[in-house]
């Protein structure tokens, strides 16, 4: 049992080292531990990657806790979730230490003058990409359409509340496709 | 900035691991409502900067940018009380749910209800846009950054980490050279 721990820390300290950008960065990893140690199945990996889309919480940490309690239960999940949040935990902090040491740095100024946009770019790239794919010209889903815009009017102008957007946005899909 | 409570990092910090559905990026909308305009924990530059820099470090983008918040908030153990709150939640429902879920996710109506999430998650993308364009968006420089990069992205795969280092070594070449003229 002792070997399985060090095994599953071992595996997901890598997932958090290794794992750059988003939570379906993990996946290669999951699929990887998968076939080099059998603690799950394929088809229960993919079951607990469509659990973790449609549980609250990061994508990448709800993967961690699931697969880490098929693994190895209780403690399992608790390992792996540790693990995989370990070595980020440290780089994020010394990141805010650093940036906070040189904050009057014309040169970390400078710095921010391109990260800024970039952030704001990356957020609209995201954003335009999910559009595409939702309001896709080739498979016009004219029910995606009328949510979009039912839920674009009131919440873009009036009420600026994300827990509201999120809950309308799931009872406006169960009314719509309903209809 | 106030300092806060650990108590009090922790209990927001599950409050948002409560609502964050729909993938990582609704982080960014959660903490500009609880952290920035709700608590003054951190500055809507700060939240841009965090999110910005924990594209290219290691690890999940929202718990990097929790673990920053915290920070702002009450220093390293500020950050672990942001994680564990935020890591709280996962864990909950797992334990708790972990034998049912499974069967949860084919039910019809929890498609249908994701369907629509999806769609509000477009919606919470650009508004938190329209909020963060503001302190971020504001000169010709940044105008011109800002369209090179979002037509890189759209039009190809190129990775967020690689992006976002070029284009700090764009705008410190910028100003470089801008200060340059104004020496001469």
């Amino acid at each position: 049992m002792l070997k399985l721990y060090l095994l599953l820390s071992y595996e997901f300290m890598k997932i958090g080292l290794f794992s750059i950008g988003g939570g379906y960065s993990t996946l290669p990893f999951l699929y990887y531990i998968q076939s080099k140690y059998q603690w799950f199945s394929v088809d229960e990996l993919t079951n607990m990657i469509a659990v973790s889309n449609i549980t609250p919480g990061p994508i990448g940490i709800n993967m961690a806790t699931y697969t880490g309690f098929t693994s190895a239960g209780i403690i399992g999940s608790f390992i792996a979730t540790g693990a995989i949040i370990f070595i980020p935990f440290i780089i994020s902090v010394l990141m805010v230490k650093l940036i906070d040491k040189y904050k009057t740095c014309n040169a970390l100024n400078s710095v921010f003058l391109g990260l800024r946009p970039a952030a704001c770019a990356l957020l609209a790239s995201i954003g335009i990409k999910l559009l595409y794919k939702t309001l896709h010209p080739l498979a016009f889903d004219y029910k995606a359409v009328i949510l979009f815009l039912f839920l674009l009017i009131p919440f873009s102008f009036i009420k600026k509340n994300p827990l509201l957007t999120i809950l309308m946005g799931g009872i406006g899909g169960i009314v719509i496709q309903n209809i | 900035m106030k300092k806060a409570s650990l108590i009090e990092i922790f209990k927001v910090f599950f409050i948002i691991g409560i609502q964050l559905l729909g993938g990582g990026y609704v982080i960014v909308p959660l903490l500009k409502k609880y952290i920035v305009d709700e608590r003054q924990w951190m500055s809507e530059e700060e939240l841009v900067d965090y999110f910005a820099m924990s594209q290219c470090i290691p690890g999940i983008i929202a718990g990097n940018i929790s673990v920053c918040a915290g920070y702002r908030a009450g220093g390293i153990l500020g950050s672990l009380a942001a994680i564990s709150g935020l890591i709280s939640t996962p864990f909950i429902t797992i334990l708790i749910l972990a034998n049912i879920l499974s069967s949860v996710v084919d039910n019809k109506i929890i498609q249908e209800a994701f369907w629509g999430i999806r769609i509000s998650v477009i919606i919470l993308i650009f508004i938190t846009i329209k909020d963060l364009w503001k302190k971020s968006v504001n000169s010709k420089f940044t105008y011109i950054l800002f369209l090179l990069i979002f037509l890189s992205l759209i039009l190809s795969n190129i990775s967020p980490a690689i992006i976002i280092v070029l284009s700090a070594i764009i705008a410190s070449v910028y100003t470089k050279l801008n200060k340059g003229e104004k020496n001469a």
